[in-house]
């Protein structure tokens, strides 16, 4: 079988194609983003003086251990998901002193900001896409360390 | 004397009886009293002597003019016909209109959203990290291959967040 005239035929269902891909993209109703944030304590020590903290699951226990840190066990102190309506904002309170606020700035990036004591520490705005995961960390006293965990989950 | 082609067509002409009666006397006489015309007369009378067991007679099996008249028709139905443009419906002459202007349409809207896209602000701009409290630094690791940024603050260890944070 020969089909016929496919040059002539073939440029208009393209067109007709990438028409409604773009306006598909465009007609797309908005999602919403979802996260998952834990507020983990990096130590050496084998186990958490409190009994609440467990060790981390394996999957982010592997991406902690593909980052440049150098301690052993990771507890998890607290874990939240959460909900970023599109081109919202969304604040999260992970322990006394700890907040995270994340609001969408285009769909694909993302506003960070961290709170310590009620006040600001930092502000980031950074690619997010689903799957990827920004940490945040710094030094605890007694050689321990303090990391913020966000993934995009959506 | 050297003979120019017309006089040598003239000459084969006279030989075979073609001439009119006044350039046939021309001709004999240019034989009579030339050598070379005498000479290419011999020669031509000699070839056409050689020839002449060679040439089947062919007979046609009807006239001159309706042998001729038949190849003429053969020749006739052998030459294509003169190309007419096909006839192309409106709706075809509608899709050869509609087909580019189509295409066309889609790249302007495709590079109009792209335009768009990568105009809104803070699309194209590269990560930026603003530290807001004044005792402390920021560095950043990017692990591209797991998807990972780790950012380190130099927040100091014994501030009450440090310590509060995780206890």
């Amino acid at each position: 079988m020969r089909f016929k005239k496919p040059l002539s035929v073939c440029p208009g269902w393209l067109a007709a194609l990438c028409f409604l891909m773009t306006f598909t993209g465009i007609a797309a109703p908005a999602k919403d983003l979802k996260f998952q944030a834990l507020l983990v304590w990096a130590t050496d020590a084998e186990k958490s003086p409190d009994h609440n903290h467990k060790p981390v699951d394996a999957e982010v226990l592997k991406k902690l251990r593909e980052l440049p840190l150098r301690w052993k066990n990771y507890f998890e102190v607290r874990r939240e998901h959460f909900i970023v309506p599109r081109g919202g904002a969304e604040k999260v309170t992970l322990s006394d002193k700890c907040k995270i606020g994340v609001t969408d700035v285009d769909g694909r990036h993302v506003e960070v900001s961290l709170i310590g004591k009620g006040e600001p520490v930092l502000k980031r705005i950074q690619p997010l896409s689903r799957g990827e995961t920004l940490v945040l960390g710094g030094n605890a006293p007694d050689s321990t360390g303090w990391l913020v965990v966000l993934k995009r989950v959506e | 004397m050297i003979m120019t082609s017309e006089q040598q067509l003239k000459l084969q002409a006279f030989l075979d009886g073609e001439l009119p009666e006044k350039e046939a006397r021309d001709a004999a006489a240019l034989v009579a009293r030339d050598a070379e015309a005498a000479d290419l007369v011999a020669e031509l009378r000699n070839t056409r002597r050689a020839l002449a067991g060679f040439e089947p007679g062919l007979k046609v099996p009807e006239s001159r003019e309706c042998y001729w008249s038949r190849i003429e028709r053969l020749i006739q139905r052998l030459e294509p016909a003169p190309a007419t443009a096909p006839s192309v419906s409106f709706f075809g002459r509608l899709r050869r209109f509609l087909v580019p202007t189509g295409a066309v349409a889609a790249l302007v809207i495709v590079a109009a959203v792209a335009v768009l896209e990568l105009g809104r602000p803070g699309v194209l701009a590269r990560p930026e990290t603003e530290m807001t409290s004044p005792d402390s630094a920021a560095f950043t690791y990017q692990d591209d291959a797991n998807g990972t940024t780790l950012v380190w603050l130099s927040y100091p260890a014994e501030s009450g967040f440090a310590e509060k944070a995780v206890h």
